[in-house]
């Protein structure tokens, strides 16, 4: 019996496959999910998410969320989700740089933005761990 | 009768009129093209987003978050889509038909240029205008949705309400109006998400009833409400792009075949004046020659 994971944000479908199990992180840690799980809904956090099918493992960078579990399917929606492959680690320490500067310069101004820019380099971070661990 | 000369400029600037409105045709065209791709995109979101509320919807009560509880509407909050641009059609004219309309008080938040001027022109009350680039990125939207929600839970607006040019095809756009806030029937709501997104209703199963909340519903509620609106003003916000889009191609197309018209009668015109002088000239060299004759 398999699972099947689909995460998706605003702009795109990110991934849609049959796995074995998958182990996403949410706010109150992370929670693996084998076939036959309980029906589930949960917040998701900034954090990587692992994938097992036969055998090997993949990772993905996703940022804040919910994920659904109902029956044999694994839902995920997310603000921000990007597989390992497409993280391109010049790119996101360039925008991180570039988003911390903001954030120095945004220091007390429109909160929303701020929020913004608080995410964006949580975000980053997140994919930058995920590829320099994997190396 | 106009001068051969006079036709032959107002020809001169027919042409340019119409080589310009017929490029402007074309990059509308590929815009709308990658805005109804766009607004196509966030169609999965759409569906899961319904899912998840749906599945929500049975397990919480309605006086569990501000969102989901009506009161007295003193000043509705109106977030109104228009594009930053004219030589659209009567688009934003359309749109702003409907904001006429309105005669109890109410207070706006604008993306878009074209409604800025409007609101300000027509002396109303304006929050805060934003605008957003061509390809709107989901954060841009964000913005101004969590603008319109704290001013909701501020109490300083009692509705939030958008107005913007639904996209129906590239020839019919329809200015339309949707309560966002309060969100009084949660099961309408999500409804409205899957006309949306083109699908039929899951029925919900027997398992449903047994779904787990992580950490508890109201929290989870907390934190999908704001999303929920987020997507519905992003979602919107691609719709009226791709109107925008359409709109000003049929427009342009107008334009061009306009001019198009206007040249064959100006050159029609031209062609004649041009033979009446040269008859006329032939007369004269005749008249002449019986006289010298």
């Amino acid at each position: 019996m398999s699972l099947t994971l689909e995460i998706v944000t605003p702009e795109a479908r990110v991934y849609s496959d049959t796995i074995d199990s998958v182990v996403i992180p949410t706010v109150e840690g992370e929670v693996g999910i084998l076939p036959g799980h309980i029906p589930l809904l949960t917040q998701v956090a900034d954090g990587e998410l692992r994938v097992t099918k036969g055998g090997a493992t993949h990772f993905l960078a996703v940022g804040g969320g919910f994920a659904e579990v109902a029956g044999d399917r694994v839902q995920v929606l997310a603000e921000h989700a990007i597989t390992e492959e497409k993280i391109d680690e010049h790119a996101v320490e360039d925008a991180l740089k570039r988003a911390e500067a903001q954030l120095r310069d945004a220091a007390g101004s429109d909160p929303a933005e701020f929020e913004h820019l608080q995410e964006m380099v949580r975000f980053a971070g997140v994919q930058l761990a995920l590829k320099r661990r994997r190396r | 009768m106009a001068s051969t000369r006079d036709i032959r400029r107002r020809i001169k600037s027919v042409k340019n009129t119409r080589q310009i409105t017929k490029a402007m045709e074309l990059v509308a065209a590929s815009k709308m093209k990658k805005a109804q791709q766009s607004a196509l995109a966030g169609r999965p979101y759409a569906e899961l987003m319904a899912r998840m509320l749906a599945a929500l919807a049975d397990h919480v009560e309605s006086s569990l978050h501000p969102f989901l509880a009506t009161r007295a509407v003193k000043t509705r909050g109106i977030i109104l889509i228009t594009s930053d641009k004219g030589l659209c059609g009567p688009l934003n004219a359309n749109v702003f038909k409907l904001v006429t309309d309105i005669k109890t008080p109410a207070k706006y938040a604008v993306i878009g240029r074209k409604g800025s001027q409007f609101i300000a022109r027509t002396k109303r009350d304006l929050l805060a205008d934003f605008s957003v680039s061509d390809r709107v990125a989901f954060s841009e939207v964000r913005v101004v949705a969590e603008f319109m929600m704290k001013q909701y839970l501020d109490g300083a607006v009692d509705t939030v309400e958008v107005i913007w040019p639904r996209f129906r095809n590239t020839l019919i756009q329809v200015p339309t109006a949707l309560p966002l806030l309060p969100l009084t029937d949660l099961k309408a709501a999500v409804e409205g998400l899957h006309h949306d997104s083109g699908t039929v209703p899951v029925p919900a199963k027997a398992a449903d009833s047994q779904m787990l909340f992580e950490p508890n519903p109201a929290s989870v509620l907390d934190a999908l409400l704001p999303l929920y609106i987020n997507r519905q003003v992003y979602h919107q916000v691609l719709d009226s792009k791709a109107s925008e889009h359409s709109a000003r191609m049929v427009a342009m197309k107008t334009a061009k075949d306009n001019a198009t018209k206007l040249l064959g009668d100006l050159t029609l015109e031209y062609n004649k004046a041009r033979q009446a002088a040269i008859t006329q000239e032939i007369l004269e060299i005749a008249a002449a020659q019986f006289a010298a004759a």
